[in-house]
């Protein structure tokens, strides 16, 4: 099949898929985010148990496999009564395991800033709260712009675990495999769906350049 | 004194004075109870949708399950070490290509790298399941694993080989050079050996994404550890327990091969690797 | 006028910094054993000894940035809460110049000075930077307001930290080796600085090598040797005729370098 009799019958599919992986991306990243933050702050704080629930749950999300996760979401919790809708299950795998990087590098970015400037804050008469507002949190954000580029470049390649739910509209993965599996998409099919996924990856990584350039701290 | 473990979480609170000892004693006790009652409700769910029933459990004693499971973990880690072994020498290639200094070859080499790192690996995998065969190719189920798998890693190796090169000081090439050694010799007697030692745990790190990315072996009908699993449910018709020991049996590989990263970094002195899948 | 003078004369004998018996561990080391000091207003206190002798605890312990385990610390009269608000504005009192300069990494040299005025002691950004700047001119580096710290030499760094710590209006400034990170071409103007402060009468405890810096602006020495104080006199007396041993030989051991 040539491109053209591809775009012809199956464009405005590539475009919905576009959009579901986009879309799936968006949620997944601001997700993780938040969790990522929950589960740092639980990391950072005096309360032991709560530190080591916050350690295990970045060892069990950065450990397990996508595949396997999305799979027990799936076919494994309805055995607890627990069903959730594929749409559900797939934004949970993947925000779930992204939430355990972002904790990773929350924690590498609050460790660039030196015990010192913590101490100095102190004894400047600031708060906890001030010295994190202060000092500790704008530091970590901004040495860690470039980790979280990566982050949600790798969220929007495990958003491709979608492909493997019934979804419909489906993602820019399930469409290939959509396409194959009716019609001889050949390289082609493959192609569109690859440098769609690779243009979004490339326009992500150069906002995140632009962004660490204008926020990097001199050290 | 802050190395890496004495780190920001013991810096940020000061020494807690009687009134903070005594809000984090009722907080400790607080979230103890909670941990108590939520495992409890975890365990109470599993006991009332009757999932902690022997018939469930009770073939995890046999050595036949654990047989079946050990040769599903060598399918898994055959498939993870072909790759790998692809991915390194497809990373070596491509990085060597981005340094060549023959512009052509740069641009494409770090178009190819793009590539590889901007792709979903499940995408490679439907190339090589679908789109391969179309050309009457016909491949083993090992190599419609091992190749997406090892494409879609053998960019970011490109990469982090790289970075190991820079990190090698100028002088090294500049005294090897001045002893009259060829270009080619210089790059693989003296930079390289050294990039290597700085990328190690990036390496290792990388080897824990090949290994995650393996289970999609399913896809492929390749036997690996997920696939041997599902045979092992329809036999016992099991599978929440299935699954749950499968998952754990692949997070703690990953654990250790994620804690030997670290402590190979920690020896090296160099920086922990930044990896996020 | 004359209410302010009064007050002053008021409280002229209550110590500005006042050490009771302090004591402390870290593990097993007694870094600190029955520690007794006061500093008065305007008064300049050197503390010297050898590495390890404990001084540098005892002058992180005024703030509290390190624990004691027995013992108290007054400041102006008023004990050293162990925690919360009060400690955070007894603190506010207190300026502390660190070996390590410790300016803000993210913020430029200004926002360094301003940050604390404004978020501690509530005071509007335009009054914050008019004092600032007056402030960096007076220790010389106004000229670099609006870079940020890794731009500047040690040198410079250490001027904006004292400048930081003047900010607050603090009661005392707490200088632990305030050169000991130095090159030796920046020593020289940092000590220039706290010259100034001293004439100018600020109370200053200061931790230091500079032996001659010592003789010069301090009021008192205390020479500290394994966790207590050994010796306390008037410069003069104590550079010329060491009373013990240990400041004997460790002054013979400085003058040898």
């Amino acid at each position: 099949m040539g491109i053209q009799e591809l775009l012809s019958q199956y464009g405005d599919k590539y475009l919905q898929a576009l959009f579901v992986t986009w879309k799936l991306t968006a949620v997944s990243f601001v997700l993780a985010f938040l969790i990522g933050i929950l589960i740092t702050i639980m990391r950072v704080c005096p309360v032991k148990p709560l530190r080591w629930v916050g350690d295990f749950y970045v060892q069990i999300f950065r450990n397990i496999p996508g595949a396997t996760l999305l799979i027990m979401l799936v076919y494994a919790l309805p055995y607890l009564n627990v069903v959730l809708s594929y749409y559900t299950c797939v934004l949970t795998a993947t925000s779930l395991i992204p939430a355990a990087f972002c904790s990773e590098y929350l924690m590498a970015g609050m460790n660039t800033v030196s015990i010192g400037q913590i101490e100095a804050a102190r004894a400047l008469g600031m708060s906890f709260g001030k010295i994190l507002k202060n000092v500790v949190i704008p530091q970590a954000l901004r040495s860690s712009v470039l980790p979280m580029t990566n982050l949600l470049v790798a969220t929007m390649l495990t958003t491709a675990l979608a492909s493997q739910v019934p979804m419909n509209p489906t993602d820019l993965t399930g469409l290939v495999s959509h396409i194959n599996t009716r019609a001889v998409g050949g390289v082609t099919a493959f192609l569109i769906s690859a440098v769609l996924y690779c243009a979004t990856a490339v326009v992500i990584g150069q906002i995140g350049n632009l962004i660490d350039r204008k926020v990097r701290i001199l050290r | 004194m802050n190395n890496g473990q004495t780190s920001i979480r013991d810096a940020l609170y000061e020494a807690p004075g009687p009134r903070a000892r005594r809000w984090i004693a009722a907080g400790t006790a607080a979230v103890l109870l909670l941990l108590a009652a939520l495992i409890y409700g975890v365990i109470h769910q599993f006991a009332i949708n009757g999932q902690l029933d022997a018939r469930y459990w009770s073939f995890f004693a046999r050595y036949t399950t654990w047989r079946f499971i050990g040769n599903g973990l060598a399918g898994t880690l055959t498939a993870a070490l072909t790759a790998g072994v692809i991915t390194f020498f497809a990373g070596l290639l491509l990085m060597l290509g981005r340094i060549s200094g023959i512009r052509p070859l740069e641009w494409l080499c770090t178009a190819l790298i793009e590539f590889s790192r901007g792709v979903p690996t499940l995408l490679f995998i439907y190339f090589f399941f679908l789109v391969v065969p179309q050309f009457g190719i016909k491949l083993q189920p090992i190599w419609k694993i091992a190749m997406p798998v090892a494409i879609s890693a053998a960019g970011v190796v490109a990469e982090v080989l790289r970075s190991g090169v820079n990190a090698v000081p100028k002088g090294q090439t500049e005294a090897a050079v001045s002893l009259g050694m060829q270009k080619g010799s210089v790059f693989f007697k003296i930079v390289f050996p050294q990039a290597l030692r700085y990328v190690v745990p990036a390496l290792i790190s990388e080897v824990v994404i090949v290994l995650k990315d393996t289970t999609f072996a399913y896809v492929v009908n390749y036997a690996d550890l997920m696939q041997n699993a599902k045979v092992l449910i329809s036999n016992y018709d099991a599978l929440l327990s299935v699954y749950l020991v499968v998952a754990i049996i692949y997070i703690l590989i990953n654990y250790i091969l994620n804690k030997l990263s670290v402590a190979v970094a920690r020896r090296g002195e160099t920086a922990k690797p930044v990896r996020s899948r | 006028m004359e209410q302010v003078e009064k007050n002053v004369n008021n409280v002229e004998n209550v110590p500005v910094i006042e050490l009771r018996h302090v004591d402390k561990h870290f593990g097993e080391l007694h870094v600190l054993k029955d520690i007794n000091l006061s500093v008065k207003k305007g008064e300049v206190v050197v503390v010297i000894g050898p590495s390890g002798s404990g001084k540098s605890t005892l002058c992180r312990t005024i703030n509290r940035l390190e624990t004691i385990d027995s013992g108290e610390i007054l400041i102006d009269g008023t004990k050293m809460p162990e925690e919360g608000r009060k400690l955070a504005g007894l603190r506010s009192q207190i300026g502390m110049v660190f070996q390590s300069f410790n300016l803000f990494a993210h913020k430029t040299i200004l926002d360094n000075v301003t940050i604390a005025p404004m978020d501690v002691l509530h005071k509007s950004k335009k009054e914050a930077r008019e004092e600032a700047m007056e402030l960096l001119k007076r220790v010389g580096v106004d000229n670099q307001a609006a870079k940020v710290p890794a731009q500047l030499s040690g040198g410079q760094q250490q001027r904006v930290a004292i400048a930081r710590a003047l900010a607050m209006h603090p009661k005392a400034i707490l200088f632990d080796e305030p050169t000991s990170a130095l090159d030796p071409e920046m020593i020289g103007e940092v000590l220039d600085v706290m010259t100034g402060l001293a004439k100018d009468g600020m109370t200053m405890v200061i931790v230091t090598h500079e032996m001659n810096f010592a003789r010069r602006v301090a009021d008192r020495v205390i020479f500290m040797d394994d966790g207590s104080i050994i010796e306390e006199a008037a410069p003069e007396e104590f550079f010329e005729h060491p009373k013990t041993r240990r400041a004997q030989d460790f002054l013979n051991s400085v003058k040898a370098h």
